[in-house]
C-alpha cells in the first residue's frame, strides 16, 4: 500500500530499499516485488491523485514538481522542470516515447563499456510500451501547435512524424503537465508502482532521505524524515530502512546530491549532467491555435540531430498554458501584455539541444547547496550558442514555410522574423546567462555508468564500483543525452537493471 | 527559488555590490512603504512594498515600451480588462510563495531586493540617486531595463527572479485569463467523462 508517511518513527528492514518512485524506482520494485522480495520504496513526493488534478498551473507546479516549480541552475539561466511525487516526473511528462536510438546506445559502448544493446533492450522495451499503453497518435488528432511543425517541416522536406504516447483513452485536454485529470496517462503511479503494490512492496509517500549510512563498502540504511501532506515540512518523525540491497532512483540532479549528502562521492558523481537545454521560439498565425488544449506534445523532427561538430537538436511542441507563457515571454509591462495578449494565436516550438556527445563538454555539474539540496551549474558554451542560434533558425524556417505571420525568439531583446532575411538578426543578439529563456524538462547523468571507476560512478550493471550493495538505477546512470525524450529509456533501461539485482539478491 | 543559493555571493561583482549596499546610509535607504492588510510570513514591510512597486511596472498596463521596435510589434489584441497587479495582490502572493524558502536563500533575496531598492546603488550605476519605490513610472520602467539587460550578470539574474516570480503569481491567476484570451481549463468535458466512466 502507499502510507502517507508516518505517524510514528519507522525502522524497517526489508530486503530491497528503493529511494524514488519514478520510472526507475518505480519499475524495480514491480521486477523485484513480483520475484518474491521484500520492497520498501521511499518517496520525497506526496501522493496525488486524479481528484487533486484541477488543471491549475500554480498549484499544479508546487504540488508536483521540485522546488514548487522552482528549480533552476544556481545562476536561474535554466529552468528546471522535474516532477515530484508518487510515480515521478512520469506523472507530468508530455507523454512523448521513445526507445534509446540504436547509435546512443552504440556510443555508450565504446566510450564507457556500456553492456546495453537493441536487442538486450528490446524485450523490455516491448514489454513497457504494452504495459503503457505507448501507441503512435495519428496526424488527424495532433493540435494545432504541434501540427503546424509537421506541415512546416514536410514543406521543407525536413524529417519529421508524429510521436508515439503512453496514454489510454486520452481526451486530449492538453494538460499532462499538471497531472492528467482523467488517468488517461499511464504514469508509473498507475502501472508499475501498483503492479509493486498488490505483489507486496511497500510504498511510502513524504519521506525524505537525508542520508546513505555505509562503511565505504556496504549500504548500511536510508535515513530520512516524514513531511507533513500538505506543508510537506519535516513533522518530527524518522525513518530508517536497513536493507540488504538499496537502490538509488531519486532522478538525475537528487541522485548525485543524496550520494554527495552521505559521502559516497567516490568518481565524477553529480559530474557531466545533461540537460536536453531547450530554447522556445512563438510563432503567432492568424487563425487560433489554441495551444493549450489537446495533446501538447505530438510531433517531433530529428531533422538535426546529426550536425557533424556542432551539437545536433530536434524540435517539438511546447503547451502554452498562460502562467509558463508568461514566465518564458520577453519583455515586461506592456510588451509582456502585448504578446500574451495573442496568446490563442500562438504556437511554442522549442529546440533541445543533444548534449553529451562532445568528449571536451563539461555539461553540468551537481553539488550541494547548504541545506543539502541539488545545487546545479551548467555554464553557458560556445557549442550551445551555436545550437540555439540555429535551433532559432529551423524553427523560424519552418513556421515561415508554413505560413506563420511572424515568429519572434525569446531574447531579452526578441528577434521579429517575418521574412527568411531577417533570420541574420539572430547571430548579432547577445545569447548568455539570462539574456533569452532557456529550460530543461530532460534531466540526465550525474551517476553516470562505465566499466572504469575514474570516469563513472556505477558499474555497466549499474551496481556502485565501491559500495557492492547499492544500485543507481534512474537517468542520473545514463553517460549522455539521449537525443529523444528519456522516459522509454529508464523504464527500459530499469526493466533490464532489475534483472541484476534479481541476480545480486539470490 | 531554493536554487539560488549564492545568488549575490557568486561573482566578485556580486561581492562589491553588495559591500557597496551595506555602506549606503540608513537616509538613503528609504523604502516608500504600502499598507498591507497581509499577513507578511516572508517580506517585512518593505520588502513588501518593494515588490509590490516591481509588481505594478514588470505587469503595468501603461508601461512604456522599451524600444521603437517592441512599440511597433507588440500591439496589444483587444480583449477583457485585465486586473491590476494591487487587486490580485501580487506581492502577497509572493509572499506566501517564498515563505518556505531555506534560510540562505531568504538572505539572498532579501539582499537583492534591498540592492535593487537602494538609492547609491542606482546613481553609481547610471539611475538616479532615488530608491526604486520613489521614482516615477518612467524611471523604474528604465531602473527594471538597466537590470534585464545588465552586463552584471547578477543583475540580470536578479531581474528575472522578480519578473518570472511577478507574472507566475498574475498569469497564473484565473481573475486574468480572459486577458490573455484563454477561456480556462475545460472542467465540463472532464467533469463529463469522468462520470460516464463510474
Amino acid at each position: 500500500m502507499i502510507h502517507a508517511g508516518s505517524d510514528t518513527d519507522l525502522v524497517l528492514k526489508p530486503d530491497v530499499c528503493i529511494v524514488g518512485s519514478g520510472p526507475g524506482g518505480s519499475m524495480v520494485a514491480s521486477r523485484l516485488a513480483r520475484a518474491g522480495a521484500k520492497v520498501v520504496v521511499l518517496e520525497e513526493g506526496g501522493h496525488n491523485t486524479k481528484e487533486q488534478f484541477d488543471m491549475q498551473e500554480p498549484r499544479a507546479f508546487q504540488r508536483l514538481y521540485q522546488d514548487r516549480g522552482n528549480r533552476a541552475t544556481a545562476d536561474l539561466s535554466i529552468a528546471v522542470l522535474q516532477g515530484r511525487s508518487i510515480g515521478g516526473g512520469t506523472v507530468i511528462n508530455w507523454t512523448t516515447s521513445y526507445r534509446t536510438p540504436d547509435a546512443v546506445l552504440e556510443y555508450w559502448r565504446k566510450l564507457q563499456g556500456s553492456l546495453l544493446t537493441p536487442e538486450i533492450l528490446k524485450p523490455h522495451f516491448e514489454e513497457v510500451e504494452e504495459r503503457l499503453g505507448i501507441q503512435k497518435i495519428d496526424y488527424e488528432d495532433t493540435n494545432p501547435n504541434n501540427r503546424t511543425i509537421y506541415d512546416g517541416c514536410k514543406k521543407l522536406g525536413w524529417q519529421v512524424d508524429t510521436t508515439k504516447r503512453n496514454v489510454r483513452g486520452c481526451l486530449r485536454t492538453g494538460y499532462c503537465g499538471m497531472g492528467c485529470p482523467v488517468d488517461a496517462k499511464q504514469s508509473a503511479a498507475l502501472t508499475y508502482l501498483p503492479d509493486a503494490i498488490a505483489a507486496g512492496a511497500e510504498v511510502y509517500a513524504n519521506c525524505r532521505v537525508q542520508k546513505i549510512e555505509s562503511n565505504g563498502k556496504h549500504a548500511v540504511a536510508a535515513v530520512g524524515v516524514v513531511l507533513h501532506p500538505q506543508t510537506q515540512e519535516a513533522t518530527g518523525r524518522t525513518i530508517r530502512v536497513e536493507p540488504r540491497v538499496l537502490v538509488v532512483s531519486g532522478g538525475a540532479l537528487n541522485s548525485p546530491a543524496l550520494l554527495l549528502r552521505s559521502g559516497i562521492d567516490q568518481g565524477p558523481v553529480g559530474k557531466k549532467t545533461w540537460l536536453h537545454p531547450t530554447i522556445a521560439v512563438g510563432a503567432f498565425y492568424k487563425d487560433a491555435i489554441e495551444g493549450y488544449y489537446g495533446a501538447p506534445q505530438s510531433v517531433a523532427s530529428h531533422h538535426f540531430a546529426h550536425r557533424g561538430e556542432n551539437a545536433g537538436f530536434f524540435l517539438e511542441a511546447a503547451p502554452v498554458h498562460p502562467m509558463l507563457s508568461a514566465i518564458a515571454t520577453p519583455g515586461y509591462g506592456a510588451p509582456l501584455r502585448g504578446r500574451l495578449s495573442r496568446l490563442p494565436n500562438l504556437c511554442a516550438t522549442i529546440s533541445l539541444m543533444i548534449d553529451g556527445f562532445d568528449e571536451a563538454e563539461a555539461g553540468g555539474t551537481v553539488t550541494l547547496r547548504n541545506d543539502g539540496g541539488p545545487k546545479l551549474d551548467y555554464p553557458f558554451t560556445p557549442r550551445m550558442h551555436e545550437c540555439f542560434t540555429a535551433g532559432m533558425k529551423a524553427i523560424a524556417q519552418l513556421h515561415l514555410a508554413n505560413g506563420a505571420l511572424e515568429v519572434q525568439t525569446f531574447h531579452n531583446d526578441p528577434v521579429h522574423i517575418k521574412a527568411e532575411s531577417d533570420l541574420r538578426n539572430i547571430d548579432s543578439r547577445p545569447m548568455g546567462p539570462n539574456l533569452l529563456a532557456a529550460f530543461t524538462a530532460h534531466q540526465m547523468g550525474g551517476c553516470r555508468m562505465g566499466a572504469d571507476p575514474a570516469h563513472s560512478v556505477v558499474d555497466p550493471q549499474l551496481r556502485h564500483h565501491a559500495v557492492t550493495n547499492l544500485y543507481v538505477v534512474d537517468g542520473s546512470v545514463l553517460p549522455t543525452a539521449l537525443g529523444v525524450n528519456p522516459m522509454e529509456s529508464i523504464y527500459g533501461i530499469s526493466s533490464w537493471a532489475a534483472g541484476n539485482i534479481k541476480a545480486a539478491l539470490s | 527559488m531554493e536554487s539560488r543559493r549564492g545568488l549575490l555571493k557568486k561573482t566578485i561583482g556580486g561581492a562589491v555590490l553588495l559591500g557597496a549596499a551595506a555602506a549606503v546610509p540608513v537616509a538613503l535607504r528609504k523604502t516608500k512603504l504600502r499598507e498591507t492588510t497581509a499577513q507578511l510570513k516572508f517580506f517585512s514591510p518593505a520588502e513588501y512594498s518593494i515588490w509590490a512597486a516591481v509588481a505594478e511596472r514588470v505587469l503595468a498596463r501603461d508601461a512604456t515600451p522599451a524600444t521603437a521596435e517592441e512599440a511597433r510589434l507588440t500591439g496589444f489584441v483587444e480583449r477583457p480588462a485585465a486586473p491590476s497587479p494591487a487587486q490580485i495582490d501580487v506581492a502577497a502572493k509572493a509572499d506566501a510563495f517564498l515563505s518556505p524558502l531555506p534560510a540562505g536563500d531568504a538572505k539572498d533575496l532579501k539582499q537583492l531586493l534591498a540592492l535593487f531598492d537602494n538609492a547609491l546603488f542606482s546613481f553609481v550605476t547610471g539611475g538616479p540617486a532615488t530608491p526604486f519605490t520613489q521614482m516615477d513610472a518612467a524611471q523604474q520602467d528604465a531602473h527594471l531595463r538597466a537590470w534585464q539587460t545588465s552586463r552584471l550578470a547578477i543583475r540580470r539574474t536578479g531581474f528575472q527572479a522578480m519578473k518570472r516570480l511577478c507574472a507566475a503569481v498574475y498569469f497564473g491567476s484565473p481573475e486574468t485569463f480572459a486577458s490573455v484570451g484563454y477561456p480556462g481549463p475545460p472542467y465540463e468535458l472532464v467533469k463529463t467523462v469522468l462520470e460516464s466512466r463510474k
